[in-house]
């Protein structure tokens, strides 16, 4: 009986990781497939006329090393300066980050600081910026982190989107600006590639469901003032938010020549907090939204099924260790007839070489359009967060479950920490221009 | 069914197994050791272009020469203190 319940168990999940990376595949094709015709799309019918005022926040804690970096970017910005505001959110730092931000405040007008104590602020960047959001003027509100370097026109890439009523939102690229520091920024940039240059590029070619990345990106105020703002409950804003424009029936989209630079995690005790804390956060949208996205009616049956692929996606990682354990025990207490049997293992090494190199395949082909030269020589070397990140997401359902059933607070942010080592790329630029 | 193993199966596999993880890394270590890519994708042509990867490597670089260092800590020591 044991032995029938495990072979069912290791099916089924079998059959979960295929779809998985099925998806790669489709994704990959796709931007292969449409890149070039879109984004030559996208360039001829930017409606640059199309300005209105526009309001940035930039959710800030203890973030002095990086934030004159995203506030000097702001002041380079092409966007009509009196249609934007820039409000800083100091959120409780105990550093110099609200000093330095009135600095930039003192002789630029269009930037504001909202100074939060310890009382009121350090709670998220949830509540930071939906602090932020009371005080925003603008039409369209878009959010920037402390450690992003954003390019000099993204506001008017990012803006002509929403001359369809029918986006709520929109999402830029993320690119890794200190890339070449060590190996975990390297394997992080090629994260990215994969994530934005291919997953993102595909959903929005495919009109599924893409994502808002929490950052680069923005929404129309009376839908976000509809939604409540950010939700305060949940570690991964951003995915939340995300779900809700959708099951809303608005769309968000995903403009790749909207790019911003960003500051990687340089260490691997960084990486595991830093995905931690999307893992966790990502699971509890899951709880959240499945049903929601299920039932909906604003969703179309591939958005559905795109929806319920992303929102469980940090349960694969969980997946895969609980199929090595069933796998094991399947070994040790029955080994059934197909095991002995040497041809069965030709499916068992398609599955391993074509399957599982899917989602390295995606990134090799977005190093690929990226004219990326040799960085897809380290994609090997993708194993290595691959098997990082099963620890990790399986402690983060470990602790949801935990919390649920002691009711503690599960929510406490830990903050990433940037220690501004990827100035250097743009100082010692700047040196040379 | 499978022959049944023995310590030569076991050895193979190993050796196999080796070397095949070897062969599939080979490339990313030397890409780490000698990095030949542009660096990160320059997203602003005409406001800032990433610097090339030596920079970094560059900047890790020692100042100085820790014998040249040392060589010069032992002359120090041996010059006479002109204030006493």
């Amino acid at each position: 009986m044991i032995v029938e319940i495990l072979e069912a168990l290791f099916l089924i999940l079998t059959f979960l990781m295929t779809a998985y990376l099925i998806r790669h595949y489709v994704f990959t094709l796709a931007v292969l497939n449409h890149s070039h015709k879109r984004e030559k799309a996208a360039v001829t019918t930017r409606n640059a006329a199309y300005q209105p005022r526009v309001s940035i926040l930039i959710p800030a804690h203890n973030e002095e090393r990086v934030i004159g970096r995203i506030l000097q970017g702001m002041t380079k910005l092409t966007y009509l300066k009196d249609n934007m505001q820039v409000i800083v959110i100091d959120d409780a730092s105990t550093d110099n980050t609200g000093e330095i931000a009135e600095g930039y405040a003192k002789p630029h007008n269009y930037i504001e600081v909202i100074h939060r104590n310890q009382s009121e602020g350090g709670k998220g960047k949830a509540s930071a910026l939906n602090r932020g959001l009371k005080q925003a003027e603008g039409e369209i509100i878009f959010c920037f982190d402390a450690d992003y370097y954003p390019q000099k026109d993204i506001i008017e890439k990012l803006v002509a989107e929403f001359a369809d009523p029918k986006v709520g939102a929109v999402q830029g690229r993320v690119t890794v600006l200190n890339e070449p520091q060590n190996l975990v920024t390297r394997l992080v940039a090629l994260e990215r590639i994969g994530g934005y240059r291919v997953d993102q590029q595909a959903r929005d070619s495919l009109g599924l469901i893409t994502q808002f990345g929490g950052t680069v990106g923005g929404f129309r105020r009376g839908l976000l003032e509809s939604l409540d703002g950010w939700d305060e409950s949940i570690l991964a804003e951003d995915t939340d938010l995300t779900f809700r424009v959708h099951l809303a029936g608005y769309k968000i989209r995903y403009v790749n020549d909207a790019e911003c630079y960003e500051e990687a995690v340089e260490s691997w005790g960084n990486y595991w907090k830093q995905r931690y804390r999307w893992a966790k956060g990502h699971m509890q949208c899951a709880f959240k939204h499945s049903l929601k996205v299920l039932k909906s009616s604003n969703l179309r049956f591939k958005e559905k099924l795109d929806g319920l692929l992303l929102l469980n996606v940090y349960f694969i990682p969980v997946l895969v260790l609980l199929s090595w354990v069933v796998g094991v025990l399947l070994f040790l207490f029955h080994p059934p007839p197909w095991f002995n049997i040497f041809w069965a293992l030709i499916p068992i090494s398609l599955y391993s070489f074509v399957g599982n190199f899917a989602p390295f395949f995606e990134v090799g082909v977005g190093a690929y359009l990226d004219g990326r030269t040799r960085a897809y020589w380290l994609i090997p070397l993708l194993i290595f967060t691959f098997l990082y990140n099963i620890p990790i997401c399986t402690k983060a359902l470990a602790d949801l479950f935990t919390s649920k059933i002691s009711g503690k607070n599960c929510n406490h942010w830990d903050k990433t920490v940037h220690t501004g080592n990827g100035n250097s790329y743009i100082i010692s630029q700047s040196k040379v221009s | 069914m499978l022959p049944a193993p023995n310590p030569m199966t076991f050895i193979v596999l190993i050796l196999g197994v080796s070397t095949f993880i070897l062969i599939m890394l080979l490339p990313a270590f030397l890409e780490l050791k000698k990095p030949r890519d542009a660096g990160p994708r320059t997203i602003m042509n005409n406001i800032i272009a990433i610097p090339q990867l030596p920079t970094i490597m560059e900047a890790e670089k020692p100042m100085l020469d820790p014998t040249l260092c040392q060589k010069i800590a032992e002359i120090l020591v041996a010059l006479p203190n002109l204030e006493a």
